[in-house]
């Protein structure tokens, strides 16, 4: 993990069909901060997410990635990154293990059943994911990040469909990856109980 | 992850998925075998046609595991997934075709000396037929993805796909059937299966990174 990493977004222009959702936004994220971003239904917090990972380009304005711009090739970016989006991106006819596998391959199973153990999956190490429930597949794709060492994380509503206990963890284990100097930036709608992000407002 | 466990996983969606396969191949079987019942079962009738048969067969069976291949990734969030890994998209989109086509076309290749045996197919032609068969079908998977990304995000896709990419799959099938007909008249037919060849490595080529290009205009 780099340390040094930081994140600058200048003047961003994000339209979304044919309608402006900001338009000049800028803000930075250095080392060992957390950025919430916040805004109405609608007001183009995903986007923002999608556009920093790179799924969507903006119109105009620039991102910058530990002092390189990544405007128009997200490459470096993504490889220190981890995006999870609405839809998590674990598939349903493959088993827990396999999902995880398939993310991170070079991860011991030592410390994939450790991982698993703290987030009460270790039961479900060998079910399809499609017979989970929303949450415990949202579980899933969260395991990503504890098996995995990307510095900056982009978690679009992590908080959803978790459960009281499941949301401790991930608040805890935010909170380690931005002590270690990681980078995080999150939509929720949820007031964070141990976290003291850095808000970010879209206006609509 | 890595292009290998990205591999990996593929084969073991497919393995689960083993029963859309099957049905695939069923269909294959079923079109090849309505033809000596509903028109003529005669050699004299059957010979000549045996290779249109088989193409025209394969050609729907394909259509159907192609344009469906990318559903279940857009609608988990796995296709997402793969645009932001950091990986090539275009690399990722190859292995996917090449997992796909092992698992469709194989199948197909071990059923063809049975159905050519019903179509009384000479030896000679058979060979040609499967050489076609192996050349030929890449191109249809690999122009077909570019249809399925295209209305990846469409609910009710699938007949688009089909007439998106049906004119695209007309040359493959001219030329495949000229080739097993040239040498059942004795001619030659190398320059056919060039041509099939040229096809299938220009739209490996392309199709990739149209693919690529397409799958990231449809998965926002």
């Amino acid at each position: 993990m780099q340390s040094s990493a930081s994140l600058t977004i200048s003047d961003l222009w994000i339209e979304r069909g044919e309608r402006d959702l900001c338009k000049g936004l800028s803000f930075s994220v250095q080392p060992g901060e957390v950025v919430r971003i916040l805004g109405e239904n609608g007001a183009g917090k995903s986007s923002l997410l999608k556009i920093i990972a790179g799924v969507l380009s903006p119109l105009e304005g620039k991102i910058l990635y530990s002092g390189e711009d990544v405007t128009l090739d997200r490459t470096s970016l993504q490889q220190d990154a981890i995006y999870l989006g609405h839809s998590v991106g674990v598939k349903g006819l493959l088993t827990v293990a396999e999902n995880l596998r398939w993310y991170c391959p070079d991860i011991s199973i030592s410390i994939l059943y450790s991982v698993l153990t703290q987030l009460d999956l270790i039961d479900l190490v060998d079910v399809l994911v499609k017979k989970l429930s929303a949450g415990q597949a949202r579980r899933v794709a969260l395991a990503r990040l504890w098996l995995t060492k990307k510095t900056l994380w982009l978690l679009d509503e992590p908080f959803a469909s978790l459960d009281v206990g499941g949301v401790a963890l991930l608040e805890e284990r935010i909170q380690q990856h931005v002590l270690l100097g990681g980078l995080v930036i999150l939509t929720t709608h949820q007031d964070l109980m141990s976290i003291t992000p850095h808000d970010v407002v879209l206006l609509s | 992850m890595t292009y290998s466990s990205f591999f990996v996983s593929e084969f073991l969606v497919l393995w689960r998925r083993k029963q859309d396969v099957f049905n695939a191949l069923l269909f294959f079987i079923i079109v090849v075998a309505l033809f000596p019942i509903g028109i003529n079962s005669s050699p004299d009738f059957l010979a000549p046609a045996a290779a249109g048969i088989v193409w025209c067969a394969a050609v729907l069976a394909i259509l159907m595991a192609v344009e469906s291949i990318f559903k279940e990734d857009y609608l988990d969030g796995s296709l997402e997934q793969l645009v932001v890994s950091g990986l090539s998209l275009p690399l990722l989109i190859l292995l996917k075709v090449a997992a796909q086509w092992l698992v469709v076309v194989l199948p197909l290749l071990v059923i063809i000396p049975l159905l050519s045996e019903m179509l009384y197919l000479p030896s000679s032609g058979f060979w040609v037929l499967i050489m076609t068969l192996i050349v030929g079908t890449p191109s249809l998977f690999f122009i077909g993805v570019i249809g399925a990304a295209l209305t990846v995000s469409i609910k009710q896709g699938a007949m688009l796909v089909m007439l998106l990419i049906l004119p695209f799959y007309l040359p493959v099938i001219i030329f495949s059937t000229l080739a097993v007909k040239a040498t059942q008249s004795g001619l030659p037919y190398s320059g056919l299966l060039a041509m099939l060849l040229a096809m299938s490595l220009l739209s490996l080529v392309i199709s990739p990174f149209m693919t690529a290009i397409v799958v990231k205009a449809s998965v926002n």
